[in-house]
């Protein structure tokens, strides 16, 4: 529990930076705030500020580095990491009424943001200029841009367009001392270090960010949409492969397997074969010369690697649908058993048949049905383990088949996530993927950019203390922590 | 090809003892570029070979020390490429050298930078550790992103020992076309090619003239001229058959570039003017559809990082006469941002072993 004489202190000069209903410091009104998308973990802040201005952010920023309160900054809460999961002795900065749009300029293609702007009202916004933003996490009907900074999110397109990472040329805000910072500028290329990458994608652990300029790209002439289906795994895995190889790198690149295709099939009514053994979403985009030349490579390409049926979209509605099942296919999945447990590893695209085989080996040794949905294009896996918490014992079995899996995507070349962010959800897993000398490299940034440790403390990075220990653990195959998601969002 | 990289740990751990820093050099082919450290220097060119290459999998990985015109024809046996076209400006070029200059090529704002390229590279730290980070796969978001962070660091903050490329399909046919346009027009003109479709790869704007390279499949690169002619008829335009341009763009063999004058590199919004650093508009050469401005210049550089700034960019001092040592040669940074720079070089190399003085006075 926060120390009341302390709490009491920061609220006294939280009232003099911003209107006392922007300030929430009882139960009630923090309750809201309790946990990010990943709802296992949960704590109540101390206090919880919504600023309405940058100048604001700047004095609570200030005022938390005065006064040594560790700051965790939240944008939607939409995150599945709990990285935005507030500390109980901390202030949760809430982003959200920063949510202006400053400038659309469409002679540089670019977009200056405040952190709370949604992601999709990005590309509602620049589509009469012609224009998008590509990356396009699952959740971007109501996750943040600063989120996104946070997250460095991917999305559908980023196998084409990018990562957050790759579509952002500046962002401003505070250092933890409340000092202005600008990372990047207007152009293409930084000045001196190119501290554009290490900040997106730092989960709020490095800066405060008030303000984003992205980049834009004009909207596709032609978009299609293949819907292949496959009466295998192994075929629809080889047929990711061979799509790439032939030179052709696809809008978006999807797989759905039999227990998913079922459930988004039932929910979205979106046309999916319910026999197949796997689906593949395929969204090819460009020029009507371009999408037509490359619609009939990968048609060939698709009937050499076995496919059962091929559907090509006719019409926008058609091509609306097919996405639909698949962007409803993990609240649809979520109907199909009381609880599931959701991964994010990413793996080389060669090994997508062989691990998707050892997790249906799993599936079947454990006794949990797993349905697959993910961003095949880039070899990043949502296995969704499907059970019941309420039956005893069945959550300490998911958590030793989850911890195979991810050791699994590590052993075959990939990571512990690819979009979702360590947060606390997979911390116990960093020192599975980098040494204590990496790990303390890391602490190092860190300790660089925010000395006094303030910035969202504890997330992200182990303590290498705790490195040998999880080590350990995963070695009895007990590693896991409880991960049950009732209403992922991506 | 050799792995040499216990070789170089110890150079480093010799170093650290003896507190004598170090000056990191590949293929010397970027010699010019920043400040000139006179220091010990530790070649990284033994340490070299291609480890991974995946062609269905887009990504290759590679000794520091490889030359990049090894890895440039792996890749297009295979029909592919590095999607930043980086400058090598001698045959010499390695790896480690072309990530750590951070520079690219005519096709940057369409494809990609030589960070958007980076997927995971082995450095060795001030500490003489080999630390790995990012991986070899496009989506990898656990810890922070120190892999891309190494691009441009100009070996600053550690040596880059191997490095983990994304690469992508080369583009089965292309042509250049040359418009007779004012490069005040050339924004909009190069903003509706893109909005049609047109698959722009390149932009040069020179003396009254844009070149523009387009890349795609056959069918769309042999249609590109009716399409042209359908919506561009009112604009004096020619076919180029100097596919050389472009290379010798990016390798500064043009003879705009000649070597005796000073050259500044501005990294600029697309629509900024420079058109008042300029004695006359033959002193500027544009590319990636306005974002890059060459120029040459001998206005001081105050005058230049000022008007950078307030573009909302920056300048470099690229190339100067070598009898006249600059005093800056990199966009001077804000205080808070400059404090960065030297937490985050203590971090990596806390006895500024490596390179120090190569960007800012003896931070980096």
């Amino acid at each position: 529990m926060a120390d009341p004489i302390i709490r009491e202190a920061l609220v006294s000069a939280l009232r003099k930076i911003l209107d006392a209903q922007f300030i929430l410091s009882t139960q009630e009104q923090l309750k809201p705030f309790e946990c990010d998308g990943l709802s296992v973990y949960k704590a109540l802040p101390m206090v919880a500020v919504l600023p309405g201005s940058v100048g604001e952010v700047q004095e609570i920023v200030r005022l938390c580095h005065r006064l040594k309160v560790p700051l965790v900054t939240r944008g939607a809460g939409t995150g599945l990491s709990a990285g935005a999961k507030p500390d109980p002795d901390g202030l949760l900065l809430v982003m959200t009424r920063l949510s202006n749009i400053l400038d659309i300029n469409s002679a540089t293609q670019t977009a200056r943001l405040q952190p709370g702007v949604r992601n999709l009202a990005i590309s509602e916004a620049v589509k009469q200029h012609g224009l998008f933003y590509a990356p396009d996490p699952s959740s971007q009907i109501a996750c943040s841009i600063g989120g996104n900074i946070a997250e460095n999110a991917g999305g559908v397109h980023c196998l084409k367009y990018g990562l957050t990472v790759h579509n952002v040329l500046q962002v401003s805000g505070f250092t933890m001392a409340g000092d202005p910072i600008t990372i990047g500028n207007g152009g293409l290329d930084n000045a001196g270090l190119n501290l554009l990458p290490l900040i997106i994608g730092s989960e709020g652990m490095l800066m405060v960010v008030t303000e984003i300029t992205v980049k834009l790209l004009p909207l596709p002439n032609q978009v299609e949409v293949i819907l292949a289906a496959f009466d295998s795994i192994e075929k629809a895995g080889q047929a990711v492969s061979n799509i790439i190889a032939q030179g052709v790198i696809p809008g978006g690149l999807e797989m759905m397997d039999n227990n998913a295709i079922r459930a988004a099939e039932d929910d979205a009514q979106a046309g999916y074969p319910r026999d197949a053994a796997a689906i593949l979403l395929i969204e090819i985009d460009g020029s009507p010369v371009n999408v037509s030349e490359q619609l009939q490579s990968t048609h060939k390409v698709l009937q050499d690697s076995g496919v059962s049926s091929v559907k090509i979209a006719k019409t926008d509605a058609e091509k609306a649908l097919f996405w639909k099942g698949r962007k409803s296919a993990f609240p649809a999945v979520g109907r199909l058993s009381p609880d599931y447990y959701c991964m994010d590893g990413t793996i080389p695209r060669k090994s997508l048949a062989e691990v998707l085989g050892y997790i249906h080996t799993l599936s079947e040794q454990y006794g949990f049905p797993v349905a697959n949905v993910f961003h095949a294009g880039d070899g990043n896996l949502h296995p969704l383990i499907l059970f019941d918490a309420n039956q005893p014992g069945q959550l300490e079995s998911v958590e030793a088949m989850g911890a195979k899996i991810l050791e699994k995507c590590i052993e075959v070349g990939g990571t512990i996530t690819g979009e979702h962010g360590v947060g606390l959800e997979k911390i116990r897993q960093m020192p599975l993927q980098f040494s204590d000398e990496e790990i303390n490299q890391f602490h190092g940034i860190k300790a660089a950019l925010d000395p006094d440790n303030l910035l969202n403390p504890g997330k992200n990075i182990p303590l290498l203390k705790h490195c040998q220990e999880y080590r350990a653990l995963a070695k009895n195959l007990r590693p896991n922590q409880l991960l049950i998601q009732h209403e992922a969002t991506a | 090809m050799q792995d040499n990289a216990h070789i170089l740990q110890d150079q480093v751990q010799q170093a650290i003892t003896e507190q004598q820093p170090l000056s990191i050099r590949g293929g010397n082919s970027k010699a010019f570029y920043g400040f000139t450290v006179q220091e010990n220097v530790l070649d990284t060119t033994g340490h070299s070979g291609i480890i991974e290459y995946e062609p269905t999998e887009l990504v290759l990985r590679a000794r520091a020390g490889t030359p990049l015109s090894e890895i440039e024809a792996l890749l297009e046996q295979h029909q592919q490429m590095l999607g930043c076209e980086p400058p090598y400006f001698s045959p010499t070029a390695t790896l480690g050298g072309v990530v750590a200059a951070g520079l690219s090529g005519p096709s940057r704002p369409y494809r990609a930078s030589i960070q958007d390229t980076v997927l995971g590279c082995t450095i060795l730290n001030g500490q003489a550790q080999i630390l790995g980070f990012g991986g070899k796969v496009m989506k990898n978001v656990a810890g922070y992103d120190v892999s891309r962070l190494m691009a441009g660091s100009m070996g600053c903050l550690g040596i880059i020992l191997d490095v983990t490329l994304k690469v992508i399909p080369s583009s089965k046919a292309e042509k250049t076309f040359v418009f007779s346009i004012e490069p005040e027009q050339s924004l909009a003109f190069i903003n509706d090619l893109r909005k049609r479709g047109l698959p722009l790869s390149a932009s040069c704007h020179l003396s009254g003239q844009l070149m523009v390279r387009f890349s795609a499949g056959i069918k769309e690169i042999a249609g590109l001229e009716n399409r042209l002619t359908e919506h561009y008829s009112f604009i004096d335009w020619i076919e180029s058959d100097d596919q050389a341009f472009w290379d010798n763009l990016r390798e500064h063999k043009l003879p705009f570039f000649d070597q005796a004058s000073t050259l500044w590199r501005l990294s600029l919004p697309a629509d900024a003017d420079i058109s008042a650093l300029a004695d006359n508009p033959e002193d500027v050469l544009t590319e990636w559809g306005g974002c890059l401005h060459w120029l040459k210049t001998t206005k001081p550089a105050g005058e230049i990082f000022k008007h950078a700034a307030a573009n909302n960019g920056q300048a470099t001092l690229f190339r100067y006469p070598l009898k006249e040592p600059p005093v800056s040669i990199f966009q001077p940074l804000e205080p808070p941002l400059a404090q960065w720079h030297k937490t985050l070089k203590a971090a990596f190399d806390p006895l500024s072993i490596f390179n120090p003085g190569k960007m800012y006075a003896k931070t980096e």
